[in-house]
C-alpha cells in the first residue's frame, strides 16, 4: 500500500524523464565551463592546453576502471557484451590501439613526452580527487545509477566537434593527426549514450528511481567541472589576500599564522616557503615547478604545492 | 600552571550603544558597568594578549565607537601585533572617523544590520540608524577594509533572508553572519517574541542553500541554531581555551555572559596582568577542560567537540552552570527548550534599556 502512495506522486513518462536528463546538461554540462569556453575561442596558452591533455589524461585512465565496475553490476549477458565494447574502445584489442593510445598521441602532439604523461607524476591533486570521485560513485552505486552516470555522453558527441574545429582554427601548432581521440569519440559517445539512455529509460521506472539518475548525471557534471576548476586554478597567479596578514608562530620556529578578519591559520616552514613565492606573477603551475627543482630530491613537492594552494584558497589566506 | 594558548582577545571597549535591540547581548545591568579602563590600559592589556599568543583582538561593546579614544585603542592594538577587526553598530561611527581608523591600523569591520530595508532594520535598532550603517559599509570597502556583515535573525526578520543576501551582495560584503539569535541577555527576555518556528528556519535553510548556488560571494555563515538543531553549541572553542573577554570595567571572562554566574571568582585587569587572570582565576579554570563534567557529557564521543555546550546557557535554563546545555538532545533538561520552543509565539518585545 505503502508504494503505491509513493508512486501515485509519479512516476515522470519516458519523454519528460528523457528531457529532464537532457536539461542536466543544458545547465551543467562542462561544456559551459570557463576553461572550455576559453579552450573553444582559442585563448588558452600551450601550457593550459598541455596542462589539460596531461591532467584529463587521468580522466582517461579511469574509464575503463569505471566500466569494469559496471560489467560486474549486471547479471545479463545481453548488457554486457555491449558495455564490453567500451573497454575495447578505451584500452584497444592490441597494444597500440584504443582511446587511451590516442590520447597519449594527442599528449606527444602538443609536445608533452608520452612516458611522462602515461606514468601520471604531474597530476594535480584536485584532478585526482575529482576523477576518484567518479570511479568511488560508480563502484558504490547499484547498475541504474552507474549507468545513469555515464550519461553525459549525451552531450560529448557535440563538444567533440566543436573542439576538433577550435584546435584547427586557433590551435595550428597541434598536428591534426593528434585530435584523432575526438574524432573516434564523435561517433562512439552518440552510440554509446544512445545505449545507455534507453537502458536508464527502461528500468528507471518509478518516480525515486528517475530522480536518482537525474541526481547522478548532476554529480557527474560536478565532478567534470571541478576537473576544469582544478587545471584551470593551476595557471592562475595566486597571491597573499589583502586582507591577510603573516605572523611568526611563536611556538614553532619558522612557522606563521595567516591572520584573516575571521580566523587565523598555522602555516609551517613549508608552507611559509610557497605563500612566498605567491606574488601574483607567477602561476600556481610555476611556483610547483620552481620548488619542484629547489627539492628535487623530496617526493611528490609539485602536487603537495598544488594541495597546499587549494587548501589556503578555501581559507581564504590567498586570492587567485 | 601555564594556561592554554590564548588565540584571540575580545576587547568590550564599552558597554553604551546607541541601539536598542531587544536582542543585545550585553549584561541587563550594563548601565552600571563603568568604562574602567583608559586607552593606556587597553594598550597594555594588547601586549600581554599578544605575549600570551594573541593574534587577533575584537574591538566591541556595547559600540566601540561610542569611545572618543577608539583612534588611540586602534593603534595600540595594530602596535602590539595584534590584528584589529572592529565590531559597530554603525553609529555614531562615521565614513571619516572610518577612515582615519583604517590608518591607524584597522584591518576589518563587523558591521550589524537589522534588517533588510531601513524601516525594519531602525524599527529593530530602536533608532534611525540603516542609513549611515550603508555609508559605513560602503566607505569600509572604500578604505580597502575586509566587510562582513552580521544579522541577528529571529521570528521578524528571518522571512527576509533572501533580501539580507542581496543587499551583502549589493554592499560587495566579504562575508555575510546570518546569525541566528543567541537567547542570553535582552534575548532571553524577548524570547518568546523572537524565538522562530521550526518552519521559518527550514524555510531561511533553503533559501541559503540557493543563494549559496548562485554566487561565491559573500561567504555566508548560517548555522541551526541550538534551541532547534538538538546539537549545542560549541560555545566559544571551550571554556577558558582559545578566546578571553576583557569587559569594559576590566573584569576577564570566558565569554561576555559568565559574569552572571554565581559563586565563580573572575579577576581583573586593573589589578593583574592578563597572564594571571587568564591563567590562574578560579572562574576562569571552573569549566576548563572535561574534570567538571557529569553524565551524559562525561562519556559522550562528542565532548571534545562541544565541551557539553554552553555554561552560561545551562545555568540560565537549569539554574546550575555544570548541567549538560539544554540545547543537547541528551541533556536531561532538555525539557526547558522544548517549553520555549512551545511558547514561541508573535508577541511584542521590548527594546533593551526599556
Amino acid at each position: 500500500m505503502f508504494a503505491g502512495v509513493a508512486e501515485s506522486t509519479g512516476a515522470w513518462s519516458p519523454a519528460e524523464f528523457e528531457a529532464r536528463l537532457r536539461r542536466v546538461g543544458t545547465e551543467r554540462y562542462h561544456d559551459k565551463h570557463p576553461f572550455n569556453l576559453r579552450m573553444h575561442e582559442g585563448a588558452l596558452s600551450r601550457a593550459e592546453i598541455q596542462s589539460w591533455v596531461r591532467n584529463r589524461y587521468y580522466y582517461q585512465t579511469r574509464i575503463p576502471v569505471k566500466d569494469s565496475a559496471i560489467l560486474t553490476k549486471s547479471g545479463d549477458p545481453s548488457f554486457r557484451r555491449e558495455w564490453v565494447q567500451r573497454l575495447h574502445d578505451h584500452d584497444g584489442r592490441a597494444p597500440g590501439e584504443g582511446g587511451l593510445e590516442l590520447w597519449l598521441r594527442l599528449a606527444e602532439t602538443v609536445g608533452l613526452d608520452r612516458e611522462d604523461v602515461a606514468s601520471l607524476a604531474g597530476v594535480l591533486p584536485g584532478v585526482r580527487r575529482a576523477c576518484d570521485a567518479y570511479v568511488e560513485l560508480v563502484e558504490g552505486a547499484d547498475l541504474l545509477v552507474a549507468v545513469a552516470s555515464s550519461l553525459t555522453e549525451l552531450f560529448a558527441g557535440d563538444i567533440m566537434k566543436t573542439r576538433i574545429a577550435a584546435f584547427e582554427t586557433h590551435y595550428p601548432w597541434v598536428d591534426p593527426d593528434g585530435l584523432a581521440y575526438f574524432r573516434s569519440r564523435t561517433t562512439q559517445a552518440p552510440r554509446d549514450a544512445r545505449f545507455g539512455l534507453a537502458f536508464v529509460v527502461e528500468h528507471a521506472t518509478t518516480r525515486a528511481d528517475q530522480e536518482r539518475c537525474v541526481a547522478a548525471v548532476e554529480r557527474k557534471c560536478e565532478i567534470l567541472w571541478s576537473l576544469l576548476d582544478a587545471v584551470e586554478a593551476a595557471h592562475r597567479r595566486p597571491k597573499l589576500s589583502p586582507h591577510a596578514v603573516l605572523r611568526d608562530d611563536q611556538e614553532r620556529p619558522g612557522g606563521a599564522i595567516a591572520v584573516l578578519p575571521e580566523r587565523g591559520v598555522r602555516i609551517n616552514d613549508a608552507g611559509r616557503e610557497i605563500l612566498a613565492l605567491c606574488d601574483g606573477a607567477r602561476t600556481a603551475d610555476e611556483i610547483a615547478r620552481e620548488l619542484g627543482a629547489r627539492h628535487a630530491d623530496e617526493p611528490h613537492v609539485a602536487e603537495d604545492v598544488h594541495e597546499f594552494l587549494d587548501q589556503m584558497d578555501r581559507l581564504g589566506v590567498i586570492v587567485r | 600552571m601555564s594556561g592554554p594558548r590564548l588565540w584571540n582577545l575580545i576587547a568590550e571597549l564599552t558597554y553604551r550603544c546607541p541601539l536598542r535591540c531587544p536582542y543585545c547581548s550585553n549584561p541587563r545591568q550594563w548601565a552600571s558597568i563603568r568604562d574602567g579602563l583608559d586607552a593606556d590600559t587597553w594598550s597594555r592589556v594588547f601586549h600581554e594578549a599578544a605575549a600570551l599568543g594573541a593574534v587577533h583582538v575584537g574591538l566591541t561593546g556595547g559600540e566601540p565607537s561610542a569611545r572618543r579614544d577608539l583612534d588611540a585603542i586602534v593603534r595600540s592594538a595594530a602596535q602590539a601585533g595584534l590584528y584589529p577587526h572592529l565590531v559597530t553598530a554603525g553609529v555614531p561611527l562615521t565614513p571619516a572617523a572610518l577612515g582615519d581608523l583604517a590608518r591607524d591600523g584597522l584591518r576589518s569591520v563587523q558591521l550589524s544590520i537589522q534588517d533588510a530595508t531601513a524601516e525594519a532594520s531602525d524599527r529593530i535598532a530602536g533608532t534611525p540608524s540603516f542609513e549611515r550603517k550603508l555609508a559605513i559599509a560602503r566607505c569600509t570597502r572604500e578604505q580597502g577594509l575586509a566587510l562582513t556583515l552580521n544579522v541577528v535573525l529571529h521570528r521578524e526578520n528571518l522571512a527576509h533572508v533572501r533580501d539580507v543576501i542581496a543587499l551583502a551582495r549589493s554592499l560587495d560584503a566579504d562575508r555575510l553572519e546570518l546569525a541566528n539569535a543567541q537567547y542570553d541577555g535582552w534575548a532571553l527576555v524577548n524570547r518568546d517574541a523572537l524565538l522562530p518556528s521550526r518552519e521559518q528556519l527550514e524555510a531561511a535553510s533553503r533559501v541559503v542553500a540557493e543563494e549559496r548556488t548562485k554566487a561565491s560571494r559573500p561567504e555566508l555563515v548560517w548555522v541551526l541554531p541550538d534551541y532547534f538543531s538538538g546539537r549545542p553549541k560549541p560555545c566559544m572553542g571551550g571554556w577558558g581555551q582559545r578566546l578571553v573577554v576583557v569587559a569594559p570595567d576590566g573584569l576577564v571572562l570566558p565569554c561576555h555572559a559568565a559574569r552572571e554566574l554565581p559563586g565563580l571568582a573572575f579577576w581583573n585587569v586593573r589589578e593583574r596582568s592578563l597572564a594571571e587572570c587568564w591563567r590562574d582565576a578560579p572562574g576562569m579554570n571552573a569549566f576548563r577542560g572535561e574534570a567538571w563534567m557529569r553524565e551524559p557529557c562525561r562519556s559522550c564521543e562528542k565532548r571534545t567537540q562541544d565541551f557539553g555546550g554552553c555554561r552560561c546557557q545551562a545555568f540560565r535554563l537549569t539554574g546550575d552552570a555544570a548541567n549538560t546545555d539544554p540545547a543537547c538532545a541528551l541533556a536531561p533538561r532538555r525539557d526547558a527548550v522544548l517549553t520555549a520552543r512551545e511558547h514561541a509565539s508573535a508577541a511584542a518585545w521590548i527594546h533593551r534599556g526599556a
